[in-house]
């Protein structure tokens, strides 16, 4: 989008001089071995039962044509980002530089307002008990590992990936790799007609999966019980 | 199988829904207090009406502090420092804490004489008309959300906290026959309003997109939709409507059973507009 | 976290100085601009993670690794970097594998039964205590006979220290758990190339045939060769076809899944191999030139193998094989790739070799893109070395399975049941035989409950496992991360040495392997008179190391053991380019990996003094050394005429078909319509039994319900979650229905890892209770949600020996499924002795000495009998 038609002040993609983080996640090379969900939980000794990135599938087609997708989802660090603006406190806020949609957590009271705004599922209420960590209570949410990304590493879930399927880097470069693939492949996100400007760009997603509401008909029966074990005994 | 199971839970629970129930009714008590400085028919309700919406403002607050996950923290949100003004949350903060202001102003005026508490009469009245919008809007501002990103809200939201004070407001009354009858017309032409904006709301989400579509077949069937359609729609504000339109509405048993619907289609229309909308997002996975 | 180092503001400058290399390099050559990997920091304080270069043991991938360090603790496990093979990454197990040290169930220090066997009484001892216990016991043995003392590992990286220590003893009573694995592939490829497993080279190839193989979830090597194929797939355009009953995550990946009948996947090799021959496709020089065959012999002997009957047996339309099989052989390169799927039945050793024959009849042997042999690394073992036990076990070589090179382990309950070898002293290292094994508790927990049969039960392990649970004694062993362990393993085209170093000390009491071996040989041995205690002469685990590293040629040069401790892993050529994946030389050009390893030429110096036969064989001071083709010296391949074996003429001594063939599972024809095939599989995220105590593992996968195609559930009145009872001719089960269309409808499939009864509250799901043995509770286990913790399937599953590779047919169990009844309860398991001792009975029918094994092979009716080679009484020395 052109400087001139951008509608938004907060966004940073193609402003030269700033940075304007992206994923790419090529799901012909997605192979679903959960690496990147694991070494996420790593990464912030993430509590169980919540995730800051994670990898659904879906089983389509009658036997015995059959196909299994994988969509590994994250914070799309929107450049116009809902949560931004629901925060009451700014406790949400988006890194000007890099276009990190980060959290300050002492200053988090708890509302829950950015969770609500969130078309993706991206956000969510750290417990009361961690391994090591003493952050509860809060909301928390994928980085894009600011951390590792400002000291010159790519995210945890992109080091690990074992089909290279997911590939970071600034889209404001137009010589660096998600560049290049954003440009020589059909890209989509998730849930664009929000207006978010997500960052993190699929090649191959199955519309099975991005389609929102599109879960609900072909609902996995066994999943169910596991997720009202998951609502009755998670406390958060 | 088993093998996925990453689930995401709704951003807000049930409790919400009681919160906007009890400060709409409070806005609208106040409301109605203000209101005997204009019309001399709801005089009686000036300081019983007060209390009950002062004592309410108390439990709302308390209510939304305790609802944080880190209810010591609420001070953050008074520090106009961190205040981001994009949030409907801000918005009601400073209502609230205004409306807090001005009603503790009313207090002091209400054993002086008319003309006193004239002003903050005024000023409260605003912001009991401004709480239960701004209500509205903490649903509203969220533009996925299906029945929630709707203009209706804010308005629903506001008619639905007059009838409720307004049917609080019918035990405050001791059966005066002109406050009674004006409390029937407020609720009367109320739940009618309050019919129109849920039966809009309905019908638009039916013939929406497919989130709105799902949203739909989730509001309208099951336990949920027992509590939108069933004790909301039917049993909460069309079958009072009913009752309030034909002269048994106009005796004082009719119109307490009025009421009583009134509030139970209060909470269960906010119980049901603020979760049932949520439960589509529940299966983004 | 963010206010505290970085500012939002100064952030540009901090990244600035990549843009500027990033504009200057090639467009298209570009790859991610910030680096993978090697650094960690902690994302509340920013700081940086002390890094330890290790080698991953979760699973036998043998992935290099690194270990971040922060207050003394593991916090991340990240692939290390500078790894040839695995390139920098690591699969969601090997991310996990801290769980396994700081498992709050870890035991922590020796433990001692005082129950009944199998009770859960235990009292703590001393390290003294129980080794003075352990040699007593020991020393009573070695009176009566060495071989008395048995071992019996599942994995076993120690690099040689588990042998020396059996060595030592003088016993050959040493098993492994290959059986239960995959050692039908191994036994399949062993006679016929040399190596016991291939390595196809996804990266450049063409078009791939994956016959069973689940690579993208488990599998050798389910990390670099994933890798591998993502990068085929989209860089090169591959093809991928797999050949499963199952919708595997690599079935959902490829192209092409086409369901077969369980077991039939050689039939349809065969057939392709037929289209191939008959249509002239096949790559004759390399056959005629490579092979002890020639092609006409080929394609007289695959003449019976028609699509039409291969389409009758696995259920594949004719159409397909034929289209496929000419696909194959006109697409080049090609490669193909199996695994457990057409190995673990009666005969998968023959369904190996059929598979593998299609990459060789189509020469796609050792070419860039093709089916290649695997690439290892030896080394030294430190002397001096104890000699090999006079007297061989009949448990580790039992004379039934002469061809089972490597063994048949899963037999052992029944053979020392059976009275043919007598146990005193029964050690167990990283093994859990009552869950693993076929039989489960109905066999093994039979065999360990009964202390005639077994007196003492020593285990060595970090955890209380179901085996553990049943044993006299309980030696604290460390988990990977605190140990040394020297490792190589052919993952990729890419060979490389490396090591496993500890990340910090020993926690608790625990002591890593190779020190409580030493320590039980120096309690045997004190002074050195009985001459053991000279063959375990090392300070500590690094010492040992240094013994074994510090003199490889070309290691030597670069550090010894001080590079390995420093980098992890010594590549023996080429330097890993992180961010693209590609293998570089010293300027930064990308390189090949080597190819045509049989044709590299022998030296002079290896020449002289070699002979050279008529057909070609060159040898020297009595052993084949390579083989003359066109004039040239090659080293060919390490069979014993240096060629490819297509007809395999040791198998024929015994009465097996050299050459390829199929032979249908005589129980699977006789099924009734009512009857299923039940077989079993891994997820990606859990391995065979110890990854249940893994919470983020267990947090992702933690129940099994059985796999049913709709077609199936209809005729059962099942839907997804309704309780089913599997019941098969040795038990039952009761477990929940998961509907399913990824899957054959004659088909029922079972994951396993679920289903614990022991290892730790986690996976029995018992956290109320407390850490019993001295490890440190994990706050994050209240939020432990899930309450399924699955049910185990093994006790149903009766053994099956393939009588040529040993192997378990786990996939060959006819089951009948149908709707609980009201008596039925999930998780419900039973099974009998006596019917799995019937099942064993019956298996040995089809081994060579059995009264089947004639019936089954009539194409062998010249073969002179099992007396006819007894005097042979071999044993297959792999």
């Amino acid at each position: 989008m052109s400087e001139e038609l951008r509608l938004s002040s907060i966004e940073t993609r193609g402003v030269q001089g700033k940075k304007r983080y992206a994923m790419v996640i090529d799901t012909r090379r997605c192979i679903g071995c959960m690496a990147c969900q694991v070494a996420c939980k790593a990464e912030y000794d993430t509590p169980l039962g919540v995730n800051r990135t994670w990898v659904p599938y879906k089983v389509v087609g009658t036997y015995p044509n059959v196909k299994k997708h994988f969509l590994p989802r994250l914070c799309n660090h929107c450049d116009d980002p809902p949560c931004v603006r629901a925060c009451p406190v700014d406790a949400t806020y988006k890194v000007d530089d890099g276009g990190f949609v980060l959290q300050r957590y002492e200053r988090c009271i708890g509302c829950r307002a950015c969770m609500a705004s969130c078309p993706y599922n991206a956000r969510f209420m750290l417990p009361s008990h961690r391994t090591y960590t003493k952050i509860n209570n809060v909301v928390d949410k994928c980085t894009f590992c600011f951390h590792r990304v400002t000291q010159g590493l790519v995210p945890a879930c992109v080091q690990t990936c074992i089909g290279r399927s997911r590939v970071f880097g600034d889209l404001n470069d137009p010589n660096s790799e998600v560049s290049y693939l954003v440009t020589r492949n059909a890209t989509q996100v998730l849930r664009p007609e929000q207006g978010t400007k997500p960052q993190v760009f699929y090649i191959g997603a199955d519309r099975n999966q991005t389609e929102y509401g599109r879960d609900l008909y072909f609902r996995p029966d066994v999943m169910e019980e596991d997720r009202a074990a998951w609502s009755r005994n998670l406390k958060i | 199988m088993g093998d996925y199971v990453v689930f995401h839970d709704v951003a807000w629970h049930g409790i919400y829904a009681v919160y906007f129930f009890v400060i709409g009714i409070s806005a609208a008590l106040f409301f109605l207090s203000a209101l005997s400085w204009f019309r001399e028919e709801y005089r009686p309700l000036r300081t019983p009406a007060f209390y009950g919406s002062l004592v309410l403002l108390a439990v709302a607050g308390l209510m939304l502090i305790g609802d944080l996950s880190q209810p010591a923290r609420f001070l953050n949100v008074l520090n106009p420092a961190y205040w981001h003004m994009t949030s409907p949350l801000v918005w009601g903060t400073i209502l609230l804490v205004a409306f807090g202001v001005v009603s503790i102003w009313y207090f002091t005026t209400l054993g002086k004489g008319d003309s006193a508490g004239k002003l903050p009469a005024m000023i409260g009245a605003l912001l009991a008309i401004a709480i239960p919008v701004y209500t509205g809007f903490d649903l509203a501002v969220h533009q996925h959300r299906p029945v929630w990103n709707s203009s209706l809200v804010p308005v629903l939201f506001l008619g639905l906290s007059l009838i409720s004070g307004a049917a609080v407001a019918t035990f405050l009354a001791r059966g005066d026959p002109r406050l009674v009858a004006a409390l029937r017309q407020i609720m009367l032409w109320g739940s009618g309003a309050v019919a129109i904006m849920v039966i809009s709301l309905v019908i638009t989400t039916g013939y929406g997109g497919s989130a709105e579509e799902l949203t739909y077949a989730f509001m309208t069937s099951g336990t949920m939709g027992m509590t939108f359609i069933g004790l909301g729609l039917l049993a909460g504000t069309l079958l009072p409507l009913l009752v309030l339109a034909v002269p048994m509405g106009r005796q004082q048993t009719g119109l307490m059973a009025a009421a009583v619907l009134i509030l139970i289609g209060g909470i269960s229309l906010r119980y049901s507009i603020l979760m049932g909308p949520q439960i589509v997002q529940t299966f983004f996975s | 976290m963010i206010d505290s180092k970085i500012s939002r503001r100064t952030f540009l400058k901090v990244s600035a100085g990549t843009t500027a290399a990033a504009a200057a390099a090639p467009r298209l050559l570009q790859a991610m601009e910030n680096q993978l990997g090697g650094k960690d920091f902690d994302p509340v304080s920013m700081t940086e993670r002390k890094a330890i270069p290790i080698n991953c043991h979760v699973c036998n991938i043998q992935d290099g690794a690194i270990a971040f360090v922060e207050n003394g603790r593991v916090v991340k496990l990240e692939g290390n970097p500078e790894h040839v093979s695995t390139r920098g990454r690591l699969c969601a197990k090997g991310n996990a594998g801290m769980w396994y040290s700081y498992d709050p169930d870890r035991i922590l220090y020796p433990l001692k039964r005082v129950g009944t066997r199998g009770e859960g009484k235990w009292k703590r001892i001393t390290w003294d205590e129980a080794l003075t216990e352990v040699a007593g016991k020991l020393d009573a043995a070695l009176k009566e006979d060495p071989n008395t003392i048995m071992l019996k590992w599942g994995r076993n990286r120690t690099g040689g220290t588990l042998e020396r220590f059996m060595h030592t003893l003088g016993s050959a009573t040493i098993l492994n758990h290959t059986s239960v694995c995959e050692s039908s592939k191994k036994v399949g490829m062993e006679p016929c190339w040399g190596p016991d497993i291939e390595t196809p080279d996804f990266a450049n190839t063409k078009y791939v045939l994956n016959f069973g193989s689940n690579i993208l979830e488990a599998a050798y090597f389910h990390n670099p060769l994933s890798q591998r194929i993502a990068e085929g797939r989209v860089d090169n355009n591959m093809k991928i076809v797999t050949f499963d009953v199952r919708l595997s995550n690599t079935a959902g990946f490829s192209d092409e899944w086409i369901p077969v009948f369980p077991g039939t996947d050689g039939a349809v090799a065969l057939a392709m191999g037929h289209v191939i021959l008959r249509d002239n496709l096949q790559d004759s020089d390399f056959i005629n030139t490579w092979t002890n065959v020639t092609v006409e012999e080929l394609r007289e002997h695959y003449k019976q193998f028609t699509p039409e009957w291969a389409e009758k047996i696995s259920g594949v339309p004719a159409g397909t094989i034929e289209r496929i099989a000419r696909e194959f052989a006109l697409t080049r390169p090609a490669t193909l790739f199996t695994y457990r799927g057409p190995a673990k039945h009666l005969y998968g050793s023959y369904n190996e070799k059929s598979c593998m024959m299609l990459p060789i009849m189509t020469g796609n042997i050792e070419r860039r893109g093709g089916y290649c042999l695997p690439r290892g690394m030896g080394w030294p073992q430190p002397d001096p070395k104890p000699g090999k036990p006079a007297k061989d076990s009949i448990l580790a070589h039992p004379p039934e399975y002469p061809l089972a090179s490597h063994k048949v382990s899963h037999l052992t309950p029944f053979f020392i049941t059976d009275g043919r070898q007598k146990i005193n002293v029964y050690f167990t290292y990283q093994d859990n035989a009552p869950y693993t094994n076929p039989g489960s508790m109905a066999v093994w927990g039979k065999l360990y409950k009964d202390e005639k049969l077994i007196p003492y039960l020593v285990s060595m392990s970090s955890h209380m496992g179901e085996e553990t649970a049943l044993a006299d004694i309980i030696l604290p062993d460390c988990p990977y991360l605190e140990r040394w362990e020297p490792e190589s393993m052919p993952n990729s085209l890419w060979p490389w040495l490396g090591i496993r170093q500890p990340v910090h000390p020993y926690l608790g009491e625990s002591r890593e392997n190779r020190v409580l071996l030493r320590d039980i040989i120096w309690k045997l041995d004190p002074d050195g008179s009985r001459g053991m205690k000279k063959y375990w002469d090392f300070k500590d685990g690094e010492d040992y190391m240094r013994k074994h590293f510090d003199n490889v040629p070309g290691l030597k040069e670069a550090g010894g053991l001080d590079f390995l401790k420093k980098h992890g892993v010594w590549p023996i050529y080429g330097k890993l380019d992180p961010k693209t994946g590609k293998v570089v030389d010293k300027t930064g050009r990308e390189i090949q990996a080597e190819y045509g390893l049989h044709k590299k030429e022998l030296s002079d110096a290896d020449m002289a003094g070699a002979v050279v036969d008529a057909r070609g064989l060159i040898t020297k001071n009595g052993g084949a050394i390579g083989i003359r083709r066109n004039g040239k010296n090659y080293v060919g391949f390490s069979t014993g005429d240096r060629l490819i074996n297509v007809r395999v003429d040791e198998w024929a001594d015994y009465g097996f078909s050299p050459m390829p063939t199929f032979k249908r599972i005589p129980w699977h024809e006789t099924m009734k319509e009512d009857e299923l095939i039940m077989t079993t599989f891994k997820l990606n995220v859990h391995k065979q039994s110890r990854t249940a105590a893994v919470k983020w593992l267990a947090e992702i996968a933690h129940a099994n319900p059985v796999w049913m195609n709709p077609q199936t559930a209809k005729k059962l009145g099942v839907k997804t979650g309704d309780l089913v009872r599997v019941e098969s001719k040795v038990g039952y089960l009761v477990t929940k229905a998961y509907v399913t269309e990824g899957i054959h409808p004659k088909v029922v499939a079972i994951p396993t890892a679920f289903g614990h009864w022991e290892y730790g509250r986690l996976a029995t799901l018992k956290l109320k209770e407390k850490p019993q043995f001295g490890g440190q509770d994990d706050p994050d286990l209240q939020n432990v949600w899930w309450d399924d913790k699955g049910v185990h399937p093994n006790i149903i599953i009766p053994v099956v020996a393939d009588p040529i590779g040993g192997s378990q047919g786990w996939m060959d169990t006819v089951v009948k499924v149908a709707k609980a009844g009201p008596d039925d309860k999930y998780g419900d398991t039973q099974g009998s002795w006596d019917k799995h001792y019937e099942a064993f009975k019956e298996t040995m029918r089809y081994a060579y000495t059995g009264d089947l094994h004639r019936k089954m092979h009539p194409e062998m009716a010249a073969w002179g009998g099992p007396e006819s080679v007894k005097h042979k009484g071999g044993h297959g020395g792999h």
